[in-house]
């Protein structure tokens, strides 16, 4: 047939088309390469090692959230990793514990000025940023004051929470810095908001010529002026972070791993695919399903640990039937706790309180299992009859823990539907369900809420005082006992007193509140077995502290 | 021909404010405030309503949108709600990413598509054209993220032959910003390494995308090549003596090449908005992406900026489809 020859063409183009292409695919380095900006050669990395695999930690999460790295606008959790990671504050937590230590200040101070505390900050002298620039007290100055004058996100920790002001802020000496707060409120509660990446100090000398229109922000989305471990070699937007080792770091000593790489990967699938065949070192968020797939993985080791996080059931305060507290109560002994736990598969603890494990003033204490028919009786009381439908919100996708909102609300649905109250599950995108919960418009959701400082005053006054217009209020819940006690225990300043308020808030709330507390969920991460030095700590700023990673 | 283009480019603008109208308006029938959503849930009201302030949403919807439109009108997109960079920032960075891919998936197409479909018609049932059949018939029915997470696990995982999603080996830095199609940047600056990586990484994706419209393109070859081969001027070309090749490449392919250069036309439509899935699965920061998280999010500047990059493409995809027609076909010219 003479239509043979062309066919033959044919099938030859197509198969040079796929050997070419298979070519460039074997011809792929596997190697990694030093940064080549533009043909030209970016700076040597860190302490002058050569940039090998072995060296360079790739950290696959999903950082979709990430939208700054500046520290004074970084509130979210992709920005705040890097973040702090780069940037130093002047006290911390060391990974696992609540004591303070120092980081900028080798000490500090309270003392009572009269009308107002007085925190005094001593600067370490051999504390240098990146630059090598030693780290003043103006650098302080400036940083605290650009972080309130640009009043983003996270600036309301020091400009409800902690009060500042710019002129109560001062310079004592080149290595001293004083910071007045009004009495009302705590030195304590301050202390650990200066743990967090807003009170970062950044170098002034470095930032002030790229000021621009924006006081800087944009700059630091492509450079760093940090005293940190790490500084920023290149930020590609939705895809990567690329760190690379402080050579000048003055903190301790030098990282082990010359860069790191964070790599946005959304997909659970992916991440799994990552680890697995070593293209990422360490994976975040590894729920039950890919937790099951990696157990009996050589080369995967699941590192877990609690999150901060609360995840709750609530219901609006002035709505009936929940504007009865027996209905309130009635819903706590209706669920069935040990159910929601089972279907986390161990990505979650029992928490029913407001504060989480790991915060002063977390009592442990669980009063509420399954009870049928108590939580009848008490409906009956409350007026509830059978047949009684009530809307369920919920939002759509995964919540904390790795299970589905709509799971968990599925379970609470049946066991409500048990003593004939039905639920009316509604799920929504999680901006519609905010809006309408911010508006309280909605009657019972299902929700979680993450402290936004290490004190338990960052729960208890958004789930106890209806003024702060959070929680409480969302929930139409203005109970006056229960804003008194937050307000007594946030400014307390002896300890145990301070526990025990917190013990009395906590066990009115389990009796009066709109809230069901649920459970703890924890965050899971996948680590290749030569990884060494990881620690997940949700109370510290960083939660990983990437210096004190390594690998054999 | 200059008329016919400008008489376009004209319509293009009507398209485009019927677009950016129609997407404004609709974004406000959304029952939820994309101040708060991009704050967060731990945002406190005052901090909104100075966001909503900040953003002119606190102005009657008209004052929006007559704003937006004098500002799009000195060409400025204005900024994410969401990222708060500038959405011409946005697409810069993330439509690159998407024409890469898109444009790999159509060469994949036109290679695989045509080629098929000619062997196809040429060799009416036989093996070739049954083997055809069944291809186009498995590309057509099965869905992207299944082509997708099982090309992953066969060529990545299971046998490493090529890198896994991603657009390039995140140990390598990307190559100098020209056009923002990796391959074209590593290529013009000389960058063989990122080349290479970067093209390894198209192969999975480019595939996964472009198959369906490769099984629509194969039947589309196939039966327009079928149509043309039982004319009667075929018979004639080869009653005159002329050779196979000839007739073939000469009479029938270039009779049968409108109907497929309409059908490309429409499949780069369709792949371009098909992107979202394979982006997904292979982690690839395109547009799809951030157009889908901006929906959800309810950042209506960068929703605006999307659409009015695709209202802008499809129109010119089918300008280029019609210049095509005239460049093979002298009686469009004419006409």
């Amino acid at each position: 047939m003479n239509a043979q020859p062309h066919a033959k063409r044919w099938q030859w183009t197509a198969l040079l088309v796929l050997v070419a292409m298979l070519a460039s695919a074997c011809a792929a380095p596997a190697a990694p390469s030093a940064p080549v900006a533009g043909g030209e050669e970016a700076a040597a990395p860190a302490a002058g090692d050569a940039l090998t695999r072995a060296n360079t930690l790739i950290f696959a999460l999903d950082h979709s959230d990430l939208i700054t790295l500046d520290p004074a606008v970084a509130y979210e959790f992709g920005g705040i990793l890097p973040v702090g990671n780069m940037y130093e504050t002047m006290v911390s937590f060391n990974p696992g514990e609540t004591e303070l230590v120092p980081v900028l200040a080798t000490s500090w101070d309270v003392a009572d000025g009269g009308d107002m505390w007085k925190l005094t900050f001593t600067l370490d002298p051999n504390a240098t940023f990146a630059s090598g620039a030693p780290v003043t007290a103006d650098d302080v100055l400036f940083s605290w004051g650009r972080a309130i004058d640009i009043n983003k996100s996270p600036a309301f920790l020091l400009i409800d929470v902690c009060q500042m002001t710019k002129e109560n802020i001062t310079a004592v000496d080149a290595g001293v810095v004083e910071l007045k707060l009004p009495k009302t409120v705590s030195p304590n509660v301050c202390l650990s908001v200066l743990t967090f990446t807003v009170a970062a100090v950044v170098e002034q000398a470095a930032l002030e010529p790229n000021l621009g229109s924006d006081m800087g922000e944009s700059w630091l989305n492509d450079h760093s002026a940090g005293s940190g471990p790490y500084v920023l070699n290149a930020w590609e937007r939705s895809s990567t972070v690329t760190l690379d080792a402080n050579p000048n770091w003055w903190g301790g000593d030098a990282p082990a791993m010359q860069r790191v790489i964070l790599q946005n990967m959304l997909e659970p699938a992916n991440r799994q695919a990552a680890i697995e065949t070593g293209d990422a070192d360490i994976i975040q968020d590894v729920g039950p399903e890919v937790a099951a797939a990696l157990e009996g993985n050589p080369d995967v080791a699941l590192a877990k640990g609690l999150s901060t996080l609360l995840v709750y059931a609530s219901v609006n305060a002035t709505m009936p039937p929940f504007d009865n507290p027996d209905a309130r109560l009635a819903l706590r002994y209706a669920i069935n706790y040990d159910n929601i736990i089972t279907l986390l598969g161990g990505n979650g603890e029992l928490v029913q309180e407001i504060i989480p494990i790991g915060f002063a003033g977390h009592t442990g204490n669980n009063p509420f299992t399954q009870d049928l028919d108590k939580a009848k009786e008490l409906f009956a009381k409350a007026g509830v009859t059978e047949g009684a439908t009530i809307p369920f919100i919920v939002a759509t996708g995964t919540g904390p823990g790795g299970v589905e909102w709509a799971t968990v609300a599925a379970s609470i649905q049946a066991d409500l539907a048990q003593i004939g109250v039905s639920l009316d599950i509604q799920q929504m995108q999680q901006s519609e369900l905010l809006t309408k919960y911010r508006a309280q418009e909605l009657p019972m959701l299902l929700m979680n809420w993450g402290p936004d400082f290490t004190d338990p005053d960052a729960n208890g006054t958004p789930f106890a005082n209806y003024e702060a217009k959070s929680l409480a209020w969302r929930n139409s819940w203005n109970d006056p006992q229960a804003i008194e006690l937050s307000q007594q225990a946030a400014i307390e300043l002896d300890p145990a007193k301070r526990i025990e308020l917190y013990a009395q808030l906590t066990e009115y709330m389990q009796n009066n509140g709109p809230f069901a507390m649920l459970f703890q969920p924890t965050r899971v991460y996948g680590l290749r077995t030569n990884v060494q030095g990881f620690i997940y700590d949700p109370g510290d700023t960083p939660n990983v502290s990437l210096w004190l990673i390594s690998k054999n | 021909m200059a008329r016919f283009i400008i008489r376009r480019l004209g319509g293009l603008i009507f398209v485009l404010l019927g677009v950016s109208l129609l997407t404004f308006f609709l974004a406000q029938l959304a029952p939820a405030d994309p101040a708060g959503a991009a704050l967060g849930s731990n945002a406190r009201e005052e901090q909104i309503a100075a966001y909503r302030q900040q953003l002119g949403l606190d102005q009657p919807v008209v004052v929006q949108y007559a704003r937006y439109m004098s500002r799009l009108m000195q060409g400025d997109l204005g900024n994410s709600i969401r990222t708060r960079r500038a959405v011409a920032d946005d697409l810069r960075d993330f439509l690159p990413a998407t024409v890469e891919l898109t444009l790999s998936a159509l060469l994949v197409t036109i290679l695989l598509g045509i080629p098929l479909g000619i062997l196809a018609a040429l060799n009416r049932n036989t093996w070739i054209d049954a083997g055809a059949r069944i291809l186009a018939l498995l590309g057509g029915a099965m869905p992207i993220f299944y082509i997708g997470l099982v090309l992953l696990g066969v060529f990545y995982r299971q046998l490493q032959w090529l890198p896994g999603p991603g657009r390039l080996d995140s140990t390598l830095p990307p190559p100098l910003h020209l056009t923002g199609l990796y391959t074209v940047d590593a290529l013009l600056t000389g960058n063989w390494m990122v080349l290479a990586n970067a093209a390894a990484h198209l192969i999975l994706p480019a595939i996964t995308l472009g198959l369906f419209s490769t099984a629509v393109l194969l039947r589309m070859t196939r039966s327009s090549m079928l149509e043309m081969l039982g004319q009667d001027y075929v018979r004639t070309a080869k009653a005159k003596g002329l050779s196979e090749r000839l007739v073939i490449g000469r009479h029938v392919f270039k009779n049968a090449l409108p109907p497929i250069l309409t059908i490309v036309g429409i499949l780069f439509g369709s792949l371009l908005s098909g992107a979202v899935l394979t982006e997904t699965i292979f982690n690839w920061p395109g547009i799809g992406r951030y157009a889908t998280t901006s929906v959800t999010t309810l950042d209506y500047p960068a929703v605006m900026g999307v659409a009015l990059v695709a209202a802008i493409i499809y129109p010119l995809a089918n300008t280029l489809v019609d210049i095509g027609y005239s460049v093979i076909d002298p009686r469009v010219r004419a006409g």
